[in-house]
C-alpha cells in the first residue's frame, strides 16, 4: 500500500490476468491449439514470451484464459487426476475425459475462479476434438473454438474462413491469421504467436513473432 | 485457554472480530512494513544470479534502511521477496523449513520446482491475502531455473524478471541489455544495473545492492555489492547534554550463582 | 540502542486513550530475564495479553531447556507469535533488546505482523517513531559506554516526545550490561 498506492501502482497488487487470445481448431487427423503470449497486470506487461498452451497428457492439452493462478492451478489439478486416471485405465485418457474434468473444477468453484479454457488433443477412439470450457462451467464441443478477450474480434473472420475436413497446413495457417487479428485489435493480447499440433503421430510446437505474424490492411 | 494448548500450525483468526470493531470505533491500525522493492534475477552462462536492494518502508518512512530481501529456502535456492515484509520473510522461512526436512527425508539436493510448486500452492490457497511476490533462483540437477511467483499464485519461468514497484525500472534495464549465455562478470554487471535503476528512479527502493550468486557447485551471497548510498557523513564529535534530570535510580544485579535462592540483590543508588 | 558492551531501552509512561489520558505511570517495556527485554507499543490489553503470553512461553522454555532463551531466539519466537495472527494481528509493534552470550548487544523491532528489522545502532517504534528516528540519528555514536548512552537515550527521547501530543509524562531507562540493569526515572515535561 502507502508507497505503491501514492504512485498508482494497481500493477503489483492486481492480479495476475491472461487478457488472451487463445483458439483450437479440428483438422482432418488432428488439432491446433494456438495462443498468444501476453500475460497483463494492470497496464503492465508481466511476460511478453508467456506459454498459455499447457500440456495435461502426452497429446491433450488446454489453452488458458481468464487469472493466471487460476488456471494454472486448474490445470495443475487436472494434469494430477488425468494422470492418476490412465494409471487406473491402464491406457491414454480420451479428451472428452479431460474435458469434463475442466468442466467439473470449473463448474464447482465458478463462484471463485476467473477461467476460460479450450481443452484439446487427440485420442485413437474419436480423433481430434475441441472442448470449450466456459467462465460459468459449461462444456461445449465444438468443430473450433475461440476464447479469451480477443476472441470477440474474430468471431465474424473465424466463422467465414473454417471449414471442416482442413488440412493441416491450411488449420495452422488458419489459426494464425485469426489470432493476429486478434491480437492486433486487442491491447491485452500480444506478443508472439505459439501454436500446438497434435495427431495421430505426435505433436509438434511452433511460435511465430515480428514479420512471421502475417499484416492485414494497415494503411490508414 | 489458547496459550496452555500446543497449536498445530497455521493462521490463527480469534482477533478479526475484535479488529473489526475497533476499527469502526475509529482506532487506527499500525500499518504493516513493506519491501517496495525492487528484486531482479537473471540467468547466465553457468548459473543464476539474483539482486535485491536494502529498503523496507512504513507508510513514506524508511522503516529499515539495510534489511535483507534475499531469503534463504536451502543451499542451492534463494528467493527474492516483495510486498509485504511479513509475508515474504515468514512464506520463505516456512518453504524452507519444510524443504530442510524433505532433504533430510530423502537425502537429495532440493528441486527448484518443488519449492516453486509449494509456493505457489500457499499463496493460491490465501487467495492473494498472503502479498508476497517473489523472485524465485536456484541451480539443481536439471540445471539453473528463475521463476517469478505472484501473490495470487501464479508463476512465469523465464531468462530474466524483475518484481516489486522498481521493477519496471529494472525490466527496462533488461530488455535493453539482456542476452543468452552472459559470463559471470556480465551477470552481475546486469543485475547490479537492474538494481541501481530501480534504487535511483523508484520512490520505494533505495540503500545498497545485495547480490546472490548461485552456481552448479556454490552460492556465493554479496552482501553490499554496491554500498553507493551509505550515510555521508556524522559529527565527528559528540552532542553534549545538559544532565537530565534523573528522578530514580536502581541496580538489578544478576545473579550470579545458581546456588543461591534469595531475590537479586538490590542496591539504592541516590538520584543526581 | 546499542552501546559498547550495554544496551538501552527506554519509553515514556502514559497511558491515554486518543487525547484522554488515563495514566501517567505505565511504561511499555518489560523484563524477561537478566539480559532481555521485550517493549511493547501500542494497544495496551495486547501489551498485558503479550507480555503474560511471553512470560509464560519463557518459563515453558526456561523449564525445557534448562537455560534462559537468547535474544535472537526471543525474537523469532515474538515474530512467529505475531505472524500466527497475520490476519487479525495484534495491535503493537514490539521491540526485542538484550545482550547476546557474548555480551553484545542485540535489538530488533518488529511491525505488527512480525516482520523483523534488526539493526546494529538503534530502532524506534510507537506514536513518535519519526521523531525519535531522527534524534537518533543526530545522537548516536559507536561505542558509547552505559553513562554516555544513558545521556543520549534519555535526551533523545525528551527531544522526539516533547512533539508528540500522545506521548510523554516521564520517562523510563533501562540500561542492560553484564553487571545488571540499571532503571532511571527522568523528568521530562508534564504536559
Amino acid at each position: 500500500m502507502d508507497v505503491m498506492e501514492a504512485g498508482g501502482m494497481d500493477w503489483m497488487q492486481n492480479e495476475h490476468m491472461l487478457g488472451t487470445s487463445i483458439m483450437a481448431v479440428v483438422y482432418d487427423g488432428g488439432v491446433v491449439l494456438g495462443a498468444d503470449s501476453r500475460t497483463t497486470t494492470g497496464s503492465y506487461i508481466a511476460n511478453r514470451v508467456s506459454d498459455k498452451i499447457s500440456p495435461i497428457t502426452e497429446k491433450i492439452f488446454c489453452c488458458r484464459s481468464g487469472s493466471a493462478a487460476d488456471t494454472q492451478a486448474i490445470s495443475d489439478y487436472v494434469r494430477y487426476y488425468i494422470s492418476m486416471h490412465s494409471l487406473e485405465i491402464g491406457e491414454e485418457p480420451k479428451v472428452a475425459t479431460v474435458g469434463k474434468m475442466f468442466r467439473l473444477i470449473c463448474y464447482r468453484n465458478k463462484a471463485n475462479l476467473l477461467a476460460g479454457i479450450i481443452c484439446a488433443g487427440y485420442d485413437k477412439h474419436d480423433g481430434g476434438q475441441v472442448y470449450n470450457i466456459t467462465l460459468g462451467g459449461s462444456i461445449l464441443k465444438q468443430p473450433f473454438a475461440i476464447s479469451g478477450s480477443g476472441s470477440s474480434y474474430i468471431y465474424g473472420f473465424c466463422d467465414s474462413n473454417f471449414k471442416e475436413g482442413m488440412g493441416r497446413d491450411e488449420a495452422e495457417q488458419f489459426v494464425i491469421r485469426a489470432l493476429a487479428l486478434a491480437m492486433s485489435r486487442d491491447g491485452s493480447s500480444g506478443g508472439v504467436i505459439r501454436t500446438v499440433t497434435i495427431n495421430e503421430s505426435g505433436v509438434d510446437r511452433k511460435y511465430y513473432s515480428g514479420k512471421d505474424i502475417p499484416g492485414f490492411y494497415e494503411g490508414w | 485457554m489458547e496459550s496452555m494448548s500446543e497449536r498445530s500450525g497455521g493462521f490463527s483468526f480469534d482477533n478479526v472480530a475484535r479488529n473489526h470493531v475497533l476499527e469502526e470505533k475509529g482506532m487506527k491500525m499500525p500499518k504493516a512494513a513493506k519491501t517496495g522493492t525492487t528484486i531482479v534475477g537473471v540467468v547466465y552462462k553457468d548459473g543464476v544470479v539474483l539482486g535485491a536492494d536494502t529498503r523496507a518502508t512504513s507508510e513514506t518512512t524508511v522503516f529499515e534502511k539495510y534489511c535483507e530481501k534475499i531469503h534463504y529456502i536451502a543451499p542451492n535456492i534463494y528467493c527474492c521477496g516483495a510486498g509485504t515484509a511479513a509475508d515474504t520473510e515468514h512464506t520463505t522461512a516456512m518453504i524452507a523449513s519444510k524443504l530442510e526436512l524433505h532433504r533430510l527425508d530423502t537425502g537429495r539436493q532440493s528441486r527448484v520446482t518443488t519449492c516453486l510448486t509449494m509456493l505457489k500452492r500457499h499463496l493460491f490457497q490465501y487467495q492473494g491475502h498472503v502479498s508476497a511476490a517473489l523472485v524465485l533462483g536456484g541451480v539443481d540437477l536439471h540445471g539453473p531455473h528463475l521463476y517469478t511467483v505472484y501473490p495470487h499464485g501464479s508463476t512465469d519461468a523465464l531468462p530474466f524478471v524483475t518484481m516489486g514497484s522498481g521493477s519496471l525500472a529494472a525490466m527496462a534495464v533488461f530488455e535493453s541489455k539482456y542476452k543468452d549465455d552472459m559470463t559471470l562478470e556480465e551477470g552481475k554487471q546486469i543485475v547490479y544495473e537492474a538494481i541501481s535503476a530501480g534504487i535511483y528512479n523508484d520512490m520505494g527502493s533505495g540503500g545498497n545492492v545485495n547480490l546472490c550468486v548461485i552456481t552448479k557447485d556454490k552460492t556465493e551471497m554479496l552482501k553490499g555489492y554496491a554500498k553507493e548510498n551509505m550515510r555521508p557523513w556524522r559529527k565527528s564529535t559528540p552532542y553534549t547534554f545538559p544532565k537530565t534530570e534523573v528522578l530514580t535510580s536502581k541496580i538489578d544485579k544478576p545473579r550470579t550463582d545458581i546456588s543461591v535462592v534469595v531475590e537479586s540483590e538490590k542496591m539504592e543508588v541516590s538520584a543526581s | 540502542m546499542s552501546g559498547d558492551g550495554c544496551v538501552a531501552i527506554a519509553s515514556d509512561t502514559r497511558l491515554g486513550q486518543q487525547y484522554q489520558t488515563i495514566a501517567m505511570d505505565v511504561p511499555r517495556m518489560f523484563k524477561m530475564h537478566d539480559r532481555l527485554f521485550l517493549g511493547l507499543t501500542g494497544l495496551y490489553t495486547d501489551t498485558q495479553t503479550l507480555y503474560n503470553l511471553f512470560k509464560f512461553k519463557l518459563s515453558m522454555y526456561k523449564m525445557r531447556e534448562g537455560r534462559e532463551i537468547s535474544p535472537e531466539t526471543f525474537a523469532n519466537l515474538v515474530s512467529s507469535t505475531l505472524y500466527e495472527k497475520r490476519f487479525g494481528p495484534y495491535f503493537t509493534e514490539p521491540i526485542v533488546v538484550g545482550l547476546d552470550k557474548d555480551n553484545k548487544p542485540y535489538l530488533c523491532g518488529m511491525d505488527l505482523l512480525g516482520a523483523l528489522a534488526c539493526e546494529p545502532d538503534f530502532v524506534t517504534l510507537g506514536t513518535s517513531t519519526e521523531m525519535l528516528l531522527g534524534a537518533c540519528e543526530t545522537f548516536y555514536r559507536e561505542n558509547m559506554n552505559e553513562d554516555q548512552l544513558f545521556e543520549v537515550v534519555s535526551q533523545t527521547l525528551m527531544m522526539a516526545t516533547d512533539r508528540d501530543c500522545l506521548s510523554g509524562w516521564g520517562g523510563v531507562v533501562h540500561i542492560i550490561s553484564k553487571e545488571g540493569i540499571t532503571t532511571k526515572t527522568i523528568k521530562t515535561r508534564q504536559d
